[in-house]
């Protein structure tokens, strides 16, 4: 069968187009295309790589972003209790200074107060002793405008201290 | 778009096979169609090419053979055929057909004559003819035909061993070494400078765009080649896969070429290429000479002293008779294998397209019924076909990956690999099998 015996021609053309078709190739073509390969393959290696340190960089450097909020945030918190705390005590204080200074007010105004009030009592008396006087003044000389008024008192007056 | 192709490809694969029956049936008052002539001249070689959709004309090819006296001579292949037109008797139709005839060559002042052999035992081979003229040379030439046991008539059709039969002369012939550029031939130079371009296509890519992926074809070269190379080679060879990659994927790269020229119908294809023993068996021997030159101590050491019980291998050499068996059956397979895919792959569609002419006989339905019927399966065949190209070529590419990554082991880490063949064997027995159930339809 000619289909199963092989033909010298074409084994001596097939192996001279093999081998010339595999010296080219092996020179100028599968080195090139598998070191390409290669060094696309690590290109995108180091890419992925870098990709991801720089993820974790990032992440690195928003967890240092948070801390530096979440401190800040604390330090606004603290400031804000002292200042609230300040503000109480301040409050307190003037409160009290106030106080103080009131009632010392007041008790400086209660003396001029008791003061004034005595001096006003001792004015009074004066007063009312001098008005009284008058009145008495004039009442006995109304009163002892008659003889006999006169003499009525003179007798009162003689009873009571002889009753004494 | 799809359908489109489908309808090209159909219209060519029906055409194609037109013109050689109407060839035949003009030649033949029998009107039959001589099948197997018709499938052996697809199949097997020629000296020239066969220009689209005719069988008459061909395209003119070098013949260089080497006469019997030892001299080179070299013409051009339209001078083994001449065009001869005929009137069909039936139809009045006139018909081209190529008639072979003698080549008559002078060189140093000695003519040779040369023929494309018809009725000789180098059918359809360029042989050199000496002509039967002395009574002791047709005493020879009796007693040859005497002795032939073939059926015939002596005189007429008869194979006679060592001559040819020309316008009913026999001539005495010679089969010289002939290293013609052959339909073969070319179409395995034509295969060669595709997988060049092909590669170069890529590697030209890289000098021009660097490290930049290539896209569309290139993209799906590179693709392949990283297919095979880490798929294959690098995941089998490991450390040792830049040394064996070069030769490996020029192996599948030009065998998948050769394979999906083969199915192109007409010219730049048509060559059944890795269907041919000879390219198989050439790609066969470069499998074998790189596994074993290549070869460590401790594989030659596993074939002449392998780790079994000492009676399978001292008295009488069992194990090595096996082993050394073994490194020459693993490439014939290989060669076997591709050579019978392609081939059966071929012969069906061509056996597919020939029911046609066969069912001719039976009437108008039987012709429009088998015609539908052939052409799908033709187109199934053809469609089976490139998937089987494909995978031909990963198959031997991985087995002989394989071979010689089983040549490659220094013994140190034994376990792994002796896994790996244990895992390769039966494949390789299954895939085998498969071949054969494959054929049994043909």
């Amino acid at each position: 069968m000619e289909l199963f015996t092989p033909e010298l021609g074409l084994v001596f053309w097939m192996f001279i187009a093999f081998i010339i078709l595999f010296f080219v190739l092996a020179k100028w073509g599968w080195p090139v295309i598998i070191k390409n390969m290669d060094k696309r393959a690590d290109t995108i290696d180091k890419g992925v790589e870098y990709a991801r340190e720089a993820k974790a960089q990032l992440d690195s450097a928003r967890a240092d972003a948070q801390k530096f909020l979440d401190d800040a945030r604390k330090q606004q918190a603290d400031i804000l209790r002292d200042a609230a705390k300040m503000k109480s005590q301040i409050i307190e204080e003037a409160k009290k200074e106030a106080s103080e200074e009131a009632k010392k007010v007041m008790d400086a105004a209660k003396v001029s107060i008791e003061q004034s009030r005595k001096e006003a009592e001792l004015q009074f008396r004066d007063e009312v002793s001098k008005f009284s006087l008058e009145i008495a003044e004039k009442m006995v000389r109304n009163q002892l405008k008659s003889d006999k008024a006169q003499t009525e008192l003179v007798d009162k007056l003689l009873d009571e201290i002889e009753k004494n | 778009m799809n359908s489109k192709k489908l309808s090209i490809i159909l219209a060519i694969v029906a055409m194609f096979f037109i013109s050689p029956f109407k060839a035949n049936a003009s030649g033949n008052d029998e009107g039959g169609v001589n099948v197997k002539e018709i499938m052996f001249h697809h199949l097997g070689d020629g000296y020239g090419w066969e220009v689209p959709f005719s069988h008459t004309y061909r395209i003119p090819l070098p013949v260089i053979v080497r006469a019997e006296d030892g001299k080179w001579i070299c013409f051009s292949s339209s001078r083994l055929t001449r065009i001869e037109e005929e009137t069909d008797p039936k139809t009045g139709k006139v018909v081209e057909e190529a008639v072979p005839q003698i080549v008559t060559i002078e060189k140093d002042g000695k003519s040779y004559r040369f023929l494309l052999a018809g009725v000789s035992s180098h059918s359809n081979k360029v042989v050199q003819i000496f002509p039967v003229e002395t009574e002791s040379e047709k005493n020879e030439l009796r007693a040859a035909a005497d002795n032939d046991s073939t059926e015939g008539k002596f005189g007429i059709d008869k194979v006679v061993d060592g001559y040819v039969l020309y316008d009913g002369v026999y001539y005495k012939e010679y089969r010289p070494f002939d290293f013609s550029i052959t339909k073969n031939v070319l179409a395995l130079f034509i295969a060669s400078l595709i997988v060049t371009l092909m590669v170069m296509s890529v590697v030209r890519w890289y000098t021009k765009n660097g490290y930049k992926a290539p896209r569309k074809g290139t993209g799906f070269m590179e693709m392949l080649i990283g297919f095979i190379y880490t798929g294959v080679i690098k995941s089998t060879l490991h450390d040792k896969a830049n040394k064996y990659a070069p030769f490996l994927l020029t192996c599948f790269f030009f065998i998948l070429v050769m394979n999906l020229v083969g199915l192109i119908v007409i010219f730049p294809g048509g060559a059944n290429l890795t269907g041919n023993i000879a390219v198989t068996l050439v790609l066969a021997v470069m499998v074998f000479v790189v596994v074993n030159v290549k070869a460590t101590k401790h594989y030659w050491k596993e074939i002449f002293w392998p780790d079994v019980p000492l009676f399978l291998k001292f008295p009488i050499p069992i194990m090595q008779f096996i082993e050394i068996f073994g490194i020459f059956t693993k490439p014939a397979a290989l060669c076997v294998r591709l050579f019978a895919n392609m081939m059966g792959g071929h012969m069906i569609v061509i056996t597919l397209t020939l029911l046609i002419f066969i069912f001719t006989a039976f009437g108008a339905a039987a012709t429009g019924g088998s015609v539908v019927i052939s052409i799908i399966f033709s187109i199934f065949m053809l469609a089976l076909d490139v998937l089987v190209s494909f995978i031909q070529a990963y198959v031997f590419t991985l087995l002989s990956t394989l071979f010689i990554s089983m040549a490659q082991e220094d013994g140190h880490h034994e376990s792994k690999h002796e896994k790996v063949i244990h895992e390769s064997l039966p494949d390789e027995d299954e895939a085998i099998r498969k071949d054969g159930t494959a054929e049994a339809p043909v």
